[in-house]
């Protein structure tokens, strides 16, 4: 057992955790944060995509006691008040959703890759989301959610 | 309410789930937590062929923490199946088998308990003899006389099936130009994000139990369930919640979810969850059917199709489940396609010790759309002709009932290969050899196929129901059966409901897929929800419309036929003039007066006929979708990669009902084929998955992502809710053709075996070279 401190979603959190415990775990066992979906448990999916000190990384392969002192950031910290942020309206808006259980690990992998590179050409979005597989929409939607994003924000 | 869209039909709507899919909120069983709740593990056989002598669960149970082990000897030993309509005699798989196993993966027990850890270990701690019996993982070899019977059945030929129309050996005979070509298809995985899970609880005071699951069929569980626990099904709830995708592997009750509810009978009514992990999903559920898919036929110098000849020998693996109806499947779907008078095709499916073939997206037409497609291209080159050109000599029209019964009313598929041949400038680049640049060839291929939009597999009639309520506020209920797995159907029928009602889509709320409160609905395959469960919930916002406006006549003293309601305002027919607001009008309803409760229903069933087995006549589907697709590639001679620049995709959709989500399905087929051809391959080796992860199966990732242009061809079908047809699968069939046929295009060879992989093409091009080199040295 080790005892950390986490920032989730912007709170502090003192946790003790087995040696063992994967970051998804906690998030989902622990804190009721379901939104992050483990779907392969190995590291090929990014269902579980979490941000992790502003970068996105694979929450199953992590262990909650290496990360005392991290700031995560899940699905549910994008919307606090319930209000979509730009780039999960972006999804909404440009049919990117279909059966949803990639998407949160999506929108986070995009949210990281906007945050490096506000202004990502389709071939970059893709580059930027190879580690996120999604079965249904064969991709062409997501990355066009990307790039609504990036275009609303510039906007702005 | 902020936002209105009236008259939602025909616009991209948001979808109705999307805002708590994108935060994460939106509940999937994956993601149940009940009080209490336990977890379940499944006992596998680790042999292919085996007798079960002895199980022995005391050391398990005698486990801390266990709090149920169940082997068949705690069930009814009732088999299931998924054709039991057709094919009763395909019923052959017991939930927890008892004398035998037939694959690597069969379940012979089921444990629950307090964690994960000590599920597992008492798993371990199950004693189980077995006599490991001779097996056969080859179809070809399974089918021979002393191959090892893997059923009591005389041999292992699960299904045998004919389609035979007219005197197709005749018709070769009188053809000009006739070829045969073999195709070899692997098998493949579904890949649904959330893996199959279950949360089971039964009640004891009741004696009523509760599935909730990854399905994409909960009626068909529950019957499945009812059957082989021996109970009615009225004490049996099955509950869907959102589903991470199905694609075909969530159609049918699996043991998992047989377990989850007997263990929790056993546990006195513990809840039990029961969840795939990403190995046993790819090993262990169901798999697409690996086939081998023999032409022969006939063509006259014009173009003609004279004649169709084959046989199609597809691996079962150890039990029948969608499998007799996958291979009807895959030898008719020609019908649709090819006006043809003589055929003679034979479809074998065969048990081997191999893990069960089952539905997946496109149900035997990615297998036939390739053989079917590569072979057509072939014989319109045999006599020089444009494959286009072949095509729409030989495609189906409208309004024609086929040599086996067809009825085919609304047609697209000429106009889709025209306009396919037209958007992709096929004229330019066909047959001309292009290098792109060095060492580099470019290449065009089309390939073309039509989908059925329902099919029996398991019932008397595939009717969908629909109830509608309108609350005192204005609200609007729609409670269907359809089972939306991510398609985007939930969103379709509150459009439809919306629409025919008058009303905004916000003002939608829609229950779906419990089968103790929405009506029945066969489930989510056949491309049949849009049309099917869309003209049912249609038909129940006619029924309470009508009832609306009947009060408003009363009241008025206006006939009710004269009204209606449109874009929220009760209104005249004649002049389109408003009478009152279609809030005003539910206010009157249930005024005093009145007290009239609107509830609304409806159901559809699709005019079909029965199925001949025996022939393969019979009309399947209320009606047909079609389309053509186009693929342009670069091949590198070099080192045979194979790149696919643009697919151009034009569906005869018959009308969108929401466009976005229509080209989402298409381009999510398209990705998926492009995977089925290029390199998606689950490889096995003495009945092992030898690929169960991620890594060692690729699926398309973004980086494979093509140009994808997707035109509907807009026949408005006369049976489809405001014309709309299914269109889920059938962008799917003609892709890995397209590709192959524009590999031959661009480098002049032909591969016939997927996947499509660059060793293949340049051991093809190898040959050709010998070939030539040979030639030339006589």
């Amino acid at each position: 057992m080790k005892k950390i401190a986490l920032t989730v979603n912007g709170k502090l959190r003192h946790l003790e955790v087995p040696d063992s415990e994967l970051l998804v775990e906690t998030l989902r066992e622990r804190l009721g944060l379901r939104g992050t979906k483990p779907s392969c448990l190995e590291g090929e999916c990014g269902a579980c995509t979490v941000l992790y000190n502003g970068g996105n990384v694979l929450s199953c392969l992590i262990l909650t006691a290496d990360a005392d002192g991290a700031s995560i950031v899940t699905i549910e910290g994008l919307s606090a008040d319930g209000s979509l942020d730009p780039l999960q309206q972006s999804f909404v808006d440009a049919g990117a959703v279909q059966c949803g259980f990639c998407t949160p690990g999506m929108v986070l992998a995009s949210r990281a890759l906007l945050a490096g590179n506000p202004a990502p050409t389709d071939e970059e979005i893709a580059r930027g989301l190879d580690g996120n597989l999604c079965r249904c929409t064969g991709y062409v939607k997501i990355i066009e959610a990307v790039r609504l994003a990036a275009e609303r924000t510039r906007r702005e | 309410m902020n936002k209105r869209t009236v008259s939602p039909v025909g616009k991209s709507v948001a979808r109705i789930d999307a805002p708590a899919k994108v935060t994460g909120e939106a509940a999937y069983v994956f993601d149940m937590n009940l009080s209490g709740q336990l977890v379940g593990k499944m006992l596998r056989s680790p042999h292919p062929h085996a007798k079960i002598l002895k199980v022995d669960t005391s050391r398990a149970e005698q486990l801390e923490g266990v709090r149920a082990v169940i082997t068949a000897a705690d069930t009814p030993k009732v088999k299931f199946g998924s054709n039991e309509y057709f094919f009763p005699y395909t019923v052959d798989q017991l939930p927890l088998e008892d004398e035998k196993v037939r694959y690597i993966g069969d379940e012979v027990a089921a444990v629950a308990a307090v964690d994960e850890e000590t599920a597992e270990r008492a798993l371990s701690l199950i004693d189980v003899s077995y006599e490991i019996l001779p097996a056969v993982f080859d179809a070809v070899e399974a089918m021979k006389p002393g191959a090892p019977r893997i059923h009591a059945a005389m041999n292992n030929i699960g299904v045998m099936m004919p389609v035979r129309f007219g005197d197709a050996d005749k018709a070769l005979k009188e053809s000009d130009y006739v070829r045969e070509d073999v195709f070899v298809l692997p098998s493949a995985a579904h890949c649904a994000l959330e893996p199959h899970v279950s949360v089971g609880q039964y009640e004891r005071t009741t004696r009523r139990i509760t599935l909730w699951t990854s399905t994409q069929a909960p009626f068909k569980v529950r019957e499945a369930l009812a059957k082989t626990l021996k109970m009615e099904q009225a004490d049996i709830r099955v509950i869907k919640l959102n589903v991470g995708g199905g694609f075909g592997g969530k159609l049918e009750m699996l043991p998992m979810d047989f377990a989850a509810c007997l263990l929790s009978r056993k546990a006195g009514g513990l809840p039990v969850k029961i969840a795939c992990a990403r190995e046993e999903e790819f090993s262990f559920t169901r798999r697409k059917h690996p086939m081998i898919y023999k032409l022969k036929s006939g063509v006259k110098k014009d173009g003609t199709l004279m004649g169709i000849t084959g046989e199609v020998i597809a691996d079962g693996g150890a039990y029948c489940s969608y499998g007799p109806t996958v291979v009807a499947a895959a030898i008719m779907r020609i019908f649709m396609v090819y006006r043809i008078q003589h055929i003679k095709l034979m479809g074998f499916r065969v048990y081997t010790n191999n893990p069960v073939s089952g539905a997946i997206r496109g149900f035997g037409g990615v297998q036939s759309g390739f053989a079917v497609e590569s072979h057509m291209d072939l014989l319109a080159r045999g006599i020089g002709m444009d494959p286009i050109e072949f095509r729409l000599k030989n495609a189906t029209d409208p309004d024609i009932v086929t040599v086996n019964k067809l009825v085919i009313s609304s047609n697209g598929l000429k106009e889709c290969i025209q306009r396919a041949a037209d958007v992709s400038a096929w004229k330019e680049k066909f047959g001309k050899r292009r290098e792109a640049r060095d060492g580099v060839a470019r290449g065009i291929g089309v390939g073309i196929a039509a989908d059925v939009m329902g099919s029996k597999m398991y019932k008397a009639h595939e009717s969908a129901g629909t109830i509608i309520k309108v609350e005192e506020d204005g609200s609007v209920y729609v409670f269907t059966g359809a089972a939306d797995t991510g398609q985007g159907s939930d969103t379709a029928l509150a459009q439809i409901a919306a629409h025919e009602l008058g009303v905004a889509y916000e003002r939608i709320r829609l229950k779906a897929a419990d089968t103790e409160i929405t009506p029945f609905d066969t489930g989510s395959f056949a491309s049949r929800v849009t049309f099917i469960s869309g003209n049912a919930t249609k038909n129940a916002a006619g029924d309470v419309k009508r009832q609306i406006l009947e009060v408003v006549a009363r009241e008025l003293k206006l006939e009710s036929e004269a009204l209606d309601i449109r874009d929220e305002q009760v209104l005249r027919r004649s002049d389109n003039s408003p009478v009152i607001s279609f809030d005003k009008a539910i206010q009157l309803c249930y005024s005093f007066n009145y007290g009239h409760l609107l509830i609304g229903r409806g159901y559809y069933n699709p005019k079909t006929t029965p199925i001949d087995f025996r022939t393969g006549e019979g009309n399947v589907s209320g009606s047909y979708g079609f389309e053509a697709q186009v693929a342009e590639v670069e091949v590198d001679t070099r080192t045979g990669q194979v790149k696919v620049l643009k697919m151009w995709d034009v569906h005869d959709i018959g009308y969108p009902i929401n466009p976005q989500s229509v080209h989402g399905q298409i381009e999510g087929s398209i990705m998926m084929g492009i995977g089925y051809t290029l390199f998606e391959d689950l490889r096995f080796q003495e009945g092992r998955v030898m690929n169960p992860s991620f890594s060692k199966y690729r699926i398309p990732r973004s980086v494979d992502k093509v140009e994808i242009e997707s035109i509907f061809v807009e026949t408005n079908d006369p049976q489809g809710p405001f014309g709309a047809k299914g269109m889920g699968e059938a962008s799917l069939l003609p892709t890995a053709a397209a590709i192959a046929n524009a590999i031959h295009d661009a480098v002049g060879v032909r591969i016939r075996e997927l996947p499509i992989t660059p060793e293949k093409v340049l051991k093809a091009m190898r040959e050709r070279d010998g070939k030539l080199t040979m030639k030339n040295e006589q």
